[in-house]
């Protein structure tokens, strides 16, 4: 449940080019070029996905009449006029512990995946660029996470945070850093190789003869190449960590006093909701869980489209406008190339 | 890509039409209330059926004669010595009586003591208890059963390493069998306590001597039984992972008493790995009676089973036991007496009850005395009304501010320099309901500003936290309703001989809380010899409780969940047929002698 498929990403890398789809820049220069990154249908249903389910956590719970706190009912009412999906075992109103639940689910995948693609970037890009004995080293350590079950690793990590009580550690933050810290080594490998793949290009060369030093080599100059790369691997990580959270919350090791969507299927499970009928308590989460990880797998891969030109594909008047463009760019740069030849 | 699969619609609407297929398919399964294979129809004048009135057509075949029963045993069993710590049911200790009996029975919904083995009992003030065995009872291999084994079954705790009767001479000085039938206890003259030597004779079951005087005495609680010699109307037939068998053993001597033997031929108790799938076989109508806790269980009885509990409206279950709140008094801002009671005035106790406890709890009154049934008769309504509390948020603040708390900025009070929080209230994971209820206390508490924060180790880490003292506020069990009781849970909570430093276990007082009153008055209430005495003395315990407040009852739960379903017997013991208390253990027996059969 809680890793997506690496290969997803592995198996799709794109020779590193700066911002990715930079070949066709010199096509249409006239065009906005936003135009041309050629956004497909997929990309359109997984962002309105995303953005229904942001409005939903994070506008939700300010025009919703009822607090995810409050107690409107008893354990498990139906759904009725007043609660369209009826109450939870706490006798909460389902949407508005749902909407809390997702936001909260967000932010954790937001802060653990960001923080899991930062790991996994500055250990991959220095491994990568720098080489030697630090690659070695680095790669050694990555390998070695690599091989422990991440799973064990978070729940015996939850379960010693529940007797913590340093502040950052507690709530939804303190489970987002356990989930971080622990998943950002595939990442780490895969940016290592495009890295030391970027770290033989001329232009490094140049930047290096300029004097640029190592870390605005890394910045500026190798960077920006994988850029692509890391928004697709940020998607795949937030997934993953929302997934994470839900597992570790459902097994009851999540935090304490707070919604998440995992903890409303913890309770769901705990009080017999599928035995006894109240499908409104499990189906809303696993609904809204399946919707997230599925619009970000669908904007990771209509991502990997866009950038990737060879994986490229549309509707067919697009592609041949596409074509007809190219074939028209060509066609002037061939009589431009007549007219010098015959100039000269 | 190709273009054509791009376009294809005829796969898409494939796809389409079979998600909303599938989709409907899973919320029809999810909504629609199960019907059950059983047939059932209104059975008019039956007593003892459904709570809807319905009742089952009644099994066929060999199933015909058998009751099933589930809630006690869920692991293979291994042994059915009753000295064994795991002893497998029915003969692990003060479980219902098949097997093995004991020489009296307790009445939860009255609080008599009824004979069993013994046919009765005289106490002589508090300094010696006089039993008179039943005429004829023989074990079920055919040899007599006498005072002696009687006797035996107890004295064997002197000699025995490690078994749990030996506490009986804590109590009791002696037990003697002066002749065939009669049996003399000398109570314990220190502690004078006739309440808990009555309790272990209610609790402890009388084996053969024969059989367990051949045992050396380091083997009496490990020996492996397969096959129990007991005086009980059943014999253990077969048991293995999947269920244990019971059959009759067609010579019980308590056929006059009980006025004839049981309908049932054999008794079946399926091995389940957990609550969840007993109440799904228990509403299915494949259990005849069950011992576990359903959520909402009158939705079985709603969907048209012939499912019953013994009452017949919220709360269905007799109360038995009083789950508490215990807060560590060695805890800074704990130690407070102001700060503890601002915090059982925080507790919205009605959630619990009707969310956590599925509405199987009355809200709880300011004692340690359960208001109804046998302890009724010690409970000081008007004081308990006068000097308690309830959930009233802002009372609580008000208590915590005329004490001279103040608010920090992050929400949290103040009090003489000590933030009330954060403090962790644990529980043991799994245990639903009272998970749920620590979550509840959690979020009432940081509603006026105590920070709490729940958690639930496994149980052996929680025992060891709250036994050892190193906890800050636990849910946790105390004695229930028992002969002895509510003397025992007075015990519990305020004992101070028993209480130990933090760090060492201790099995009473787990919130160290001190005070050098209530030793005497628990002895005092020990030692009292009527009723009346003992109702002066509990009235004491039970103001300096309510001044001090170590820790606070948050529901009412049955002692056990006594459900039934009329699929193939009716005449169950209920409110409108009171033939019997709703147990299993001690006199719950009864029930056992009269349901009747519905086919035939």
């Amino acid at each position: 449940m809680s890793s997506v498929p690496q290969a997803a990403v592995l198996t799709q890398e794109v020779e590193p080019t700066p911002g990715g789809g930079g070949a066709d820049k010199s096509i249409s220069a006239n065009r906005p070029s936003w135009r041309n990154l050629n956004f497909g249908p997929r990309m359109w249903v997984a962002l309105t996905i995303i953005i229904l389910i942001v409005l939903l956590a994070e506008v939700g719970p300010f025009v919703y009449p009822y607090a995810s706190t409050l107690k409107v009912g008893s354990l498990y009412d139906e759904p009725s006029a007043a609660h369209l999906l009826g109450t939870d075992n706490f006798g909460h109103d389902i949407i508005a512990v749902l909407m809390n639940s997702t936001r909260n689910s967000l932010l954790n995948g937001l802060l653990a995946g960001t923080l899991a693609v930062f790991l996994g970037v500055l250990i991959g890009i220095l491994a990568g660029y720098v080489g030697g004995w630090i690659e070695e080293l680095l790669m050694g350590i990555t390998n070695i996470v690599v091989a422990i079950p991440s799973i064990v690793v978070l729940i015996l990590i939850s379960m010693s945070l529940q007797h913590t009580n340093i502040g950052f550690l507690k709530g939804i933050g303190g489970l987002a850093f356990v989930i971080g810290i622990t998943s950002w080594p595939w990442t780490a490998r895969a940016v290592r190789a495009q890295a030391s793949s970027v770290a033989t290009r001329e232009h490094i060369d140049i930047a290096k003869l300029s004097g640029a030093r190592t870390p605005s080599i890394l910045i500026r100059d190798v960077l920006p190449y994988l850029a692509s790369y890391v928004v697709m691997a940020w998607v795949l990580q937030l997934a993953s960590a929302i997934l994470a959270e839900s597992t570790l919350s459902m097994l009851g090791l999540g935090p304490s006093g707070v919604d998440s969507l995992g903890i409303e299927l913890h309770w769901a499970l705990a009080f017999q909701s599928v035995s006894t009928g109240a499908w409104w308590a499990f189906l809303p989460p696993t609904i809204i869980l399946t919707l997230i990880s599925f619009s970000l797998l669908y904007l990771q891969s209509s991502l990997d489209e866009v950038f990737n030109p060879r994986l490229r594909r549309g509707k067919k008047k697009n592609l041949a406008a596409a074509a007809a463009r190219r074939a028209e760019t060509a066609r002037k740069l061939a009589e431009q190339n007549e007219k010098v030849e015959v100039l000269s | 890509m190709s273009d054509s699969v791009f376009f294809t619609p005829s796969r898409r609407t494939l796809l389409k039409l079979g998600g909303v297929v599938a989709g409907g398919a899973a919320l029809a399964a999810c909504s629609s209330k199960t019907t059950g294979a059983t047939g059932t129809g209104s059975a008019g004048t039956l007593p003892g059926i459904g709570n809807n009135g319905q009742v089952g057509k009644g099994r066929t075949g060999a199933n015909a004669d058998t009751l099933f029963v589930a809630g006690f045993q869920w692991g293979p069993p291994t042994t059915y010595n009753p000295f064994s710590p795991t002893a497998a049911w029915p003969a692990s200790s003060n479980v219902m009586q098949i097997v093995y009996e004991s020489l009296l029975r307790w009445n939860i919904l009255t609080g008599e003591i009824m004979p069993g083995l013994a046919a009765s009992y005289k106490v002589d003030g508090t300094s010696t208890v006089t039993l008179t065995m039943q005429d004829g009872i023989t074990f079920n291999d055919g040899s007599p059963c006498t005072a002696k084994d009687a006797a035996f079954s107890f004295n064997i705790g002197k000699t025995a390493s490690g078994i749990s009767v030996a506490s009986f001479f804590q109590a009791a000085d002696s037990i003697e069998a002066t002749d065939d039938k009669t049996i003399v206890i000398k109570v314990n003259q220190t502690t004078k306590n006739v309440g808990q030597v009555l309790q272990m004779l209610c609790e402890n079951y009388v084996v053969p001597e024969k059989v367990f005087s051949a045992l050396a005495a380091d083997k009496v609680s490990s020996e492996i039984m397969t096959n129990p010699v007991g005086t009980g109307p059943f014999k253990v037939d077969t048991a293995d992972q999947t269920q244990v068998v019971l059959t009759q053993t067609g010579s019980y001597w308590g056929k006059t008493y009980y006025g004839g033997v049981p309908v049932m031929k054999t008794i079946i108790h399926p091995i389940f790995k957990g609550n969840e799938d007993a109440n799904l076989q228990f509403t299915n109508g494949g259990l005849d009676i069950c011992q576990t806790f359903q959520s909402q269980i009158w939705k079985t009885w709603e969907a048209g089973k012939p499912t019953g509990t013994y009452l017949k409206a919220k709360p269905y279950y007799v109360p038995g036991s009083l789950p508490m709140l215990i807060m560590n008094s060695t805890k800074p801002g704990l130690d407070s007496a102001v700060v503890r009671k601002a915090i059982v005035t925080a507790i919205d106790y009605a959630s619990i009850s009707d969310t956590a406890m599925s509405g199987y709890s009355a809200t709880v009154q300011a004692s340690l005395i359960l208001p109804t049934g046998a302890e009724s008769k010690f409970f000081n309504q008007s004081d308990a009304t006068a000097n308690g509390w309830k959930y009233d948020k802002a009372a609580a603040e008000k208590l915590l501010t005329d004490a001279g708390a103040t608010k920090g900025s992050d929400g949290i009070y103040v009090l003489n320099g000590k933030r009330l929080g954060p403090y962790k209230i644990i529980t043991p994971t799994g245990w639903t309901d009272w998970n749920a209820s620590c979550e509840i206390i959690a979020s009432s508490l940081k509603a006026i500003g105590i920070e709490v924060a729940t958690n639930f180790p496994q149980q052996a880490e929680t025992t060891q936290a709250i036994q050892g003292g190193t906890f800050d506020m636990c849910v946790w069990y105390v004695s229930g309703v028992n002969p002895s009781s509510p003397w025992a849970r007075f015990r519990d909570i305020m004992s101070q001989s028993l209480m130990k430093p933090v760090g060492t276990t201790t099995f009473a007082n787990y919130g160290r809380w001190k005070n050098a009153d209530a030793e005497a008055l628990l002895t005092a209430a020990a030692q009292a010899a009527d009723d009346t005495a003992k109702k002066a003395a509990y009235d004491k315990l039970d103001a300096l409780y309510r001044k001090e407040i170590p820790a606070a009852p948050i529901m009412y739960r049955p002692d056990e969940f006594y459900e039934y379903s009329a699929v193939n017997f009716y005449n169950w013991a209920d409110e409108k047929n009171t033939y019997a208390p709703p147990m299993f253990r001690g006199a719950g027996n009864t029930w056992m002698y009269k349901i009747k059969k519905i086919a035939g």
